[in-house]
């Protein structure tokens, strides 16, 4: 298959001596929406965050894109975006000095508008940060974490707390970042969301990965176990119904 | 007076805040107007590194001037200090005598002498007290220094003729200095009416002799201890207040995940500082020269130099704590602890000459008492940044000191 841009070896972590990650292996391919999934408390973020540097490594090696995660840290740090689980920004700061600011942290003199332009947000380039609705400043995150045009891109359960329309242009936005070369990474609680969303996924409890596949491939493998649903599929659930109802088009 | 000269200085700041932002539209607008074809060539090196704490800086100083709460504290609460200390000390240069006067005698002489009382500009005298006992209570409440009691008796004559009277300086005890002051002062304003009945040759006189030079004055004193209260307020209170906020909304965590290091961050807060605390030492300076009338006998661009010295080194503190602490809970008690004693203890509220010898000895040595000498020193005393060496060169250590703490303790979550 394509090329590996993110490998992880046994890789583990503990606090208290209680095992967050446990001897987690896997290849992230280029290109791809890579998701992990698993409940509260499974080591999602702990894992996410040894990838991003931002945690020590107890055991084990990741490398990204060639570079050494433990040993290469501030060059890592260069080719990945990390969008946190809440963003959050200075108060009496107008949007492009957001960006600006972000871009000028990788040492980098970047054209604003455009960055602002493709996630929608445009217009408000003067406003401050603090007027902005929850789905803008996702938004704005994204185009901040994306100005240093990075290779791999991180989002911690990146929908929480979002209503469906904004979810929804979440999705759009981060296939858009997909289709621009970009590899995604995400963790999410929402199976809807990683079904239509990863091209793989990892599912994760007590620091194992327990599967990982394609979503179509994880459906088939239960089934062949014999699995069935004891009620009958519908032909569309309550999601569908409130977008028909309410429509797409993005709330702010 | 004082109240138009807050409402100018406030005019003039928001005003130019106003200017500010407005200039600051236009330009975004050009921007926008070049559109995406406007490519700069990329940075490397040292160059890519201080354009990092370039950018931090402007934008950090422009949140300063956007933030009214900032502004308040920043500037105008250190501006109410001044004009309050500064009309304290202003009218406190002259010794004077708040003292009531009783009089009992209907004689001309008594008269008399009430009306030379009068004239003396060292007595305040209070005309709505005229019994002892109301006196007497007044002088219990610290009101009144003393009161001067004229007996019925007196200026009347005696068997050879002349006109006699004794006078009675009623005092309480924790005032006994200022009683025998006042006593001998009415025995000068008798001298005349003694002096006409008994005449004498006075063989040891005293007479003043006015110096050409000009001590310091209290307002000097108050002055640089303000000016080192604003120093502290901005340096220390900013980052101890906006930090552990910023490691709440895991705002520097975001900045941790991008390549900046600690010290273009630290770099970027210091020099954003250097800018917005010498604008407020510039109202302080402004305000106390046009109030105060404060004669400013130094060089300027020294001043500037050792202001933003000041203002790295103290920052220094500020963000040693604000750094090191996890949430408001840490970072309060800890700078309370650390600003307050200093605050008191470096002489910004009262000058340092007051206190016992062994404790100016050792409050020599904290970091804010060479900044406030050294302003001090550069502003009123005529001083130059050579000749003030010991406070400058006791600044520049606690500059290492503080910043080295800053570093190591300094957590982005």
């Amino acid at each position: 298959m394509a090329d590996v841009i993110l490998k992880v070896r046994s890789l583990s972590k503990s606090y208290d001596g209680k095992p967050a990650v446990d001897d987690i292996s896997f290849d992230v391919y280029k290109n791809e929406i890579f998701g992990i999934l698993g409940p509260n408390g499974a080591g999602k973020t702990t894992t996410l965050e040894m990838i991003e540097t931002m945690r020590s490594i107890d055991k084990g090696k990741i490398v990204i894109a060639g570079l050494d995660v433990a040993t290469q840290p501030q060059e890592v740090k260069r080719i990945i975006g990390v969008q946190p689980q809440s963003p959050a920004f200075q108060d009496k700061q107008k949007l492009f000095e957001i960006i600006e600011m972000f871009a000028a942290a990788y040492g980098e003199r970047t054209n604003v508008q455009t960055f602002l332009d493709e996630v929608q947000l445009g217009e408000k380039a003067n406003s401050y940060a603090e007027q902005l609705s929850g789905g803008q400043r996702q938004r704005l995150s994204i185009a901040a974490a994306l100005v240093h045009s990075p290779k791999v891109f991180f989002l911690d359960e990146p929908t929480t707390g979002l209503d469906p329309q904004a979810r929804r242009n979440l999705w759009d936005l981060v296939r858009m970042v997909r289709d621009r070369g970009v590899t995604v990474i995400l963790t999410t609680h929402y199976l809807d969301e990683a079904e239509l969303l990863c091209n793989r996924v990892a599912i994760m409890d007590d620091g194992k990965i327990i599967a990982l596949d394609t979503p179509r491939n994880l459906i088939k493998q239960l089934l062949s176990r014999g699995f069935k649903k004891t009620q009958r599929v519908e032909q569309a659930n309550l999601d569908d119904v409130f977008i028909d109802l309410t429509g797409k088009a993005l709330r702010d | 007076m004082a109240v138009d000269y807050i409402l100018i200085a406030a005019a003039v700041i928001v005003f130019s805040i106003r200017v500010y932002n407005k200039r600051f539209k236009n330009k975004t607008k050009q921007v926008k107007a070049k559109g995406p074809s406007q490519n700069k060539p990329p940075l490397t090196g040292w160059k890519q590194k201080l354009y990092t704490v370039g950018v931090f800086t402007k934008l950090s100083t422009k949140r300063f001037f956007r933030d009214r709460l900032a502004l308040f504290f920043g500037i105008l609460f250190p501006l109410i200090f001044l004009f309050v200390f500064g009309s304290l000390t202003a009218s406190n240069n002259k010794v004077s005598f708040s003292i009531a006067i009783i009089n009992q005698s209907k004689t001309s002489y008594a008269n008399e002498l009430v009306k030379s009382i009068e004239s003396n500009k060292t007595y305040k005298i209070n005309h709505s007290i005229n019994s002892i006992s109301v006196a007497e209570s007044t002088m219990d409440k610290n009101q009144l220094d003393g009161a001067i009691v004229i007996p019925s008796s007196f200026g009347q004559t005696n068997k050879n003729g002349q006109p006699t009277g004794t006078l009675q300086v009623v005092y309480t005890e924790n005032e006994q200095s200022a009683g025998q002051t006042l006593t001998s002062l009415l025995q000068s304003n008798l001298e005349p009416f003694n002096a006409h009945f008994v005449p004498v040759v006075i063989p040891f006189k005293a007479i003043g002799h006015q110096l050409s030079q000009k001590s310091l004055t209290n307002f000097d004193y108050t002055f640089s201890g303000l000016l080192g209260f604003t120093i502290a307020g901005i340096g220390i209170f900013g980052p101890v207040n906006v930090f552990p906020e910023l490691k709440k909304q895991g705002i520097l965590r975001r900045l941790h995940t991008t390549p900046i290091r600690v010290w273009q961050y630290f770099m970027a807060t210091m020099f954003s500082q250097a800018i917005t605390g010498s604008v407020a030492v510039l109202v302080q300076f402004i305000v106390a020269v046009a109030v105060f009338n404060l004669k400013i006998d130094g060089n300027y661009f020294e001043i500037l130099l050792f202001v933003i010295l000041s203002i790295f080194m103290i920052l220094g503190i500020g963000l040693a704590i604000g750094g090191w602490a996890k949430n408001e809970r840490q970072a309060a008690p800890l700078s309370n602890i650390i600003v307050f004693p200093m605050l008191f203890l470096s002489g910004t509220f009262f000058p340092r000459y007051l206190m016992p010898e062994w404790l100016q000895k050792v409050t020599n040595y904290l970091p804010l008492t060479p900044v406030i000498d050294g302003l001090r020193m550069l502003t009123t005393e005529g001083k130059s940044l050579v000749q003030i060496g010991p406070q400058v060169g006791l600044v520049a250590l606690w500059l290492v000191v503080v910043y080295v703490i800053a570093f190591r303790v300094f957590k982005w979550e």
